[in-house]
């Protein structure tokens, strides 16, 4: 899922056709109009914060409290962000290159953890570890809440290294782990990198896991002015200060991963001959995932389902229902909207290192880091002036694809660059249009990639809360709004069907974002067709 | 161009049922008259739990339709704030004193007129009687019934018999609405020699305060500064009896404070009569002893008996304290994070 793969092979000139310069009005102009949209949130924060007269704001900013949580906000983005690339590098690959039992099966669990909110992941921890408090039991559960985006980040990059390339240093006699470090990494780091890049800004927002365990990052701190002195204008002077600190993390990832190593061609070899049989490395790969799963599945499913079975009450099956319906079609809505709004970035940014198209993109990661109760108040603040829309599912939709857009825009633009560079000067020295390079050559390869960014937001978007609390249409509840209700006055236990169903309903998205692998093997000749 | 067909079909599609559903869910609030109200809108930050049970009970009683939003207090407070004039809500509940001050402060509650919840003391009612107190919860001291010696004053928990064995949860809002009353009483150098002595007697922090009364039950701790109601939540969540009992200080110390839950009708609203009347309904005497009976609140009525096993209101003497100046609990904050508590 890399983000700003923005240069392309030049394309060989075509004719100036009207129809064309249309086209890139029209593009131009969607883009310009998504960009105007990701821009609602930082508007509102700007408009609120400057509020405040500007010594206070000073006040505000430097005072010794704000350092600290910076601080500690910046401590814990760098520990989950360092240990997830180290152990979901790690795990992706063994995962792809190592000889294991049913490995097409493996990577479902190694994903499945996308599934369980971070609030449950705390709950569910703290009624094995009560004591579990502090920066280091936050990163411990943020770290098993965020590794599945880089595993699944390395394994959307390693469906595309050139094997052929494998092969020969094989033949050159380099080691396994020479291999990996000149051949596979070079290849996959920018995939790594975009997983870091949506593991700590997802870090950032985090509210359930962190507030749980009394830990203060940014994200709480605003909570806090809006909850304890109902300040809006302290917090969005604080969401600025988190707006900046996501800008560095970015402008640190974008100097970080450099221009990367981008395959000339899909490659021709099946993974099938690269497989690695050796018994210890099978091993490690296996107690690696073992605990990884252990922790971060079976630990919070294995309470839900006891305290699911000590649950004294008798289950509403009707609500039950009717909260999985109105998450299922909110969340799918959000996901749909997600992708259309995404798709004019990626493909403006795909075919040209068009100025717009970097700056959206830019936008719609910082926007990826503001907690959800900031996006929600700015469309409450918007969306109230609009009566016909505010609390409708639709607003909440446009709410969930404006806070997980980077999901989305991240694995379309990147699986649009992916596309074979000669593919698109084949087809561009055959006359074809831009545009139509893009519509008959791009798209069509950038589909499963598409699809992929899709399934990642409505994963998420099931598990929203904040947003969802102010932005649903009043008296519907989701999955994660009743998660919520009983677990606010500690009823754990009837909580529990609704945390399970979540998962069980999540695992369906997660299953299909292991699926490409297993279709890849098979369609591989197909795809290098066209 | 099959892939431009598609996508020209996916965004119909999407257009489409965006337009269907905003027209399902988008047809609330229009400018009605009092007298035929059908709808009322409520945002609640009582559990449904809790809450909704009365809540039915009014639409049975009165026919008119309630539309509920459930959520946290402060937040939905914040968003109120946020919706002005364009507030859809009629009526706000709230769990806590703090954040119907902060409504009414930004002048969106609309003034009750005198002959809206005559049962309740002025004492629980807003100065301007924007907002009125529904039920009342007590803090208090929930304690191993294993401690033998119980204190007589919130002061005396720093002394070397509570060194250690004593909870509390600086985070959470009823302890702060507790040191804003501590900082308006005793002043704010007095408070901070008091949470020096509870930092340096080895306090224990807990993130809320189920937390503390789950660690009395298990021994961690012996005693603990929390909601009364809390002993109740946490054994019905076990779903077993728990050792640990609720205590009181002497008559009139601050450690006996009592917050309320309230509710104040939105001066956006255009179906004051409607709101008001549900406002009579749960300060009625009927309603208010279901809230005893049932979520082992306080009734806030003159002479009204005490959840099972309590003391009543009067017994307890609660301290004279004015709700309305429990709503800054900014320099509380600071303080606390001063003596690094928070």
């Amino acid at each position: 899922m890399p983000t700003g793969l923005s240069q392309s092979q030049p394309i060989a000139p075509s004719v100036n056709r009207r129809g064309r310069n249309w086209r890139v009005l029209g593009l131009q102009f969607s883009t310009l109009l998504v960009l105007v949209f990701t821009l609602i949130p930082l508007i509102y924060l700007g408009m609120r914060a400057f509020e405040k007269p500007f010594p206070e704001i000073l006040d505000l900013l430097f005072r010794t409290k704000t350092l600290e949580v910076v601080g500690s906000t910046t401590l814990l983005v760098l520990i989950v962000v360092v240990v997830n690339v180290f152990l979901g590098t790690i795990l992706a690959n063994g995962l792809f290159f190592v000889q294991l039992p049913l490995a097409r099966f493996l990577i479902i669990p190694a994903i499945l953890p996308l599934a369980i909110p971070s609030y449950v992941f705390t709950y569910t921890w703290l009624a094995i570890v009560p004591s579990l408090s502090g920066l280091y039991a936050s990163a411990f559960i943020l770290i098993l809440t965020t590794m599945p985006y880089v595993v699944l980040a390395n394994l959307v990059g390693l469906r595309r290294v050139d094997t052929g390339l494998i092969e020969v240093a094989q033949t050159l006699g380099l080691t396994r782990i020479q291999i990996f470090f000149r051949i596979v990494l070079p290849q996959i780091r920018l995939n790594i990198s975009a997983g870091a890049l949506l593991t700590g800004l997802y870090v950032m927002s985090d509210f359930g896991a962190v507030s749980l365990l009394n830990t203060e990052t940014l994200t709480v701190t605003i909570q806090n002015m809006y909850k304890a002195s109902y300040d809006r204008s302290a917090a969005a002077v604080i969401a600025l200060i988190l707006v900046l600190a996501s800008v560095v993390f970015i402008i640190l990832e974008e100097k970080f991963k450099g221009k990367g190593v981008r395959n000339a061609i899909a490659r021709s070899y099946s993974v099938k001959n690269l497989l690695i049989s050796k018994a210890s490395y099978s091993i490690t790969i296996l107690a690696l995932l073992a605990t990884y799963v252990a922790l971060a599945v079976i630990a919070p499913i294995y309470v839900l389902v006891s305290r699911f079975i000590g649950n004294p009450e008798s289950i509403e099956y009707g609500d039950l229902f009717s909260a999985a319906v109105s998450t299922i079609s909110v969340a799918g809505l959000g996901a749909l909207i997600a992708l259309l709004l995404s798709v004019p970035i990626a493909i403006m940014s795909s075919q040209s290192s068009s100025r717009i198209a970097r700056s959206a993109e830019r936008i719609v990661l910082v926007s990826h880091a503001l907690p959800g109760v900031v996006i929600g108040l700015a469309l409450v603040s918007l969306g109230s002036k609009i009566g016909a829309l505010y609390q409708t599912t639709l607003l909440l939709a446009f709410a969930y694809s404006l806070l997980f857009l980077a999901k989305s825009v991240a694995s379309t633009t990147a699986s649009l660059s992916q596309v074979p560079a000669v593919l698109k000067d084949v087809a561009a020295s055959l006359g074809k249009s831009k545009f139509k390079v893009t519509t008959l050559v791009t798209m069509p390869m950038a589909l499963p990639g598409i699809g992929l960014g899709a399934l990642l937001v409505f994963l998420t978007a099931m598990k929203e809360l904040p947003a969802t609390l102010m932005l649903r249409p009043t008296g519907m509840e989701t999955l994660a709004t009743q998660i919520w209700s009983y677990a606010s006055i500690n009823r754990f236990n009837e909580a529990a069907p609704y945390a399970l169903l979540l998962v069980l309903i999540a695992a369906i998205p997660t299953f299909l974002l292991s699926l490409p692998e297993r279709l890849e093997s098979k369609d591989n000749k197909i795809e290098i067709g066209g | 161009m099959q892939i431009q067909k598609k996508v020209k079909k996916i965004a119909l599609l999407a257009l489409s049922t965006a337009l269907g559903a905003s027209l399902i869910t988008g047809c609330s609030s229009s400018g009605e008259q009092a007298s035929d109200v059908q709808e009322l809108t409520i945002y609640s930050g009582r559990s449904e739990e809790f809450i909704a049970p009365f809540f039915a009970e009014w639409e049975a009683e009165s026919g008119i339709k309630l539309n509920i939003r459930y959520g946290d207090s402060a937040e939905l407070a914040a968003q109120i704030l946020e919706e002005g004039k364009n507030s859809p809500a009629d009526l706000f509940l709230s769990q806590d004193a703090g954040a119907l001050g902060a409504v009414a402060a930004a002048e969106l509650f609309t003034a009750l007129p005198d002959d809206v919840a005559t049962t309740i003391p002025a004492t629980y009612v807003a100065a301007n009687r924007e907002w009125v107190g529904v039920t009342g919860r007590a803090r208090v001291f929930a304690y191993s019934p294993s401690l033998t010696t119980l204190p007589q004053s919130v002061t005396d928990l720093t002394a070397p018999a509570y060194k250690g064995i004593l909870g509390i949860a600086p985070s959470n809002s009823s302890f702060q609405a507790f040191v804003t009353a501590l900082i308006n009483e005793a002043g704010s150098a007095a408070a901070e020699k008091w949470l020096k002595g509870l930092k340096s007697n080895d306090v224990k922090i807990f993130a809320k305060n189920s937390a503390i009364v789950e660690a009395i039950d298990k021994g961690e701790i012996k005693i603990g500064l929390v909601n009364h109601y809390y002993t109740w939540e946490v054994s019905e969540s076990l779903g077993r009896e728990i050792k640990v009992d609720n205590g009181f200080f002497r008559t009139g110390d601050i450690g006996n404070l009592i917050n309320v839950s309230g509710a104040g009708v939105l001066a956006s609203s255009k179906k004051y009569s409607a709101a008001e009347d549900l406002i009579n309904f749960l300060t009625s005497g009927k309603v208010q002893e279901e809230f005893v009976s049932k979520t082992h609140e306080y009734s806030l009525l003159d002479g009204s008996s005490a959840p099972e096993g309590l003391p009543s209101m009067t017994e307890i003497g609660a301290p004279a304290i004015d709700l309305d100046a429990l709503k800054n609990v900014k320099a509380t904050q600071d303080l606390l994070i001063k003596v690094g508590l928070l």
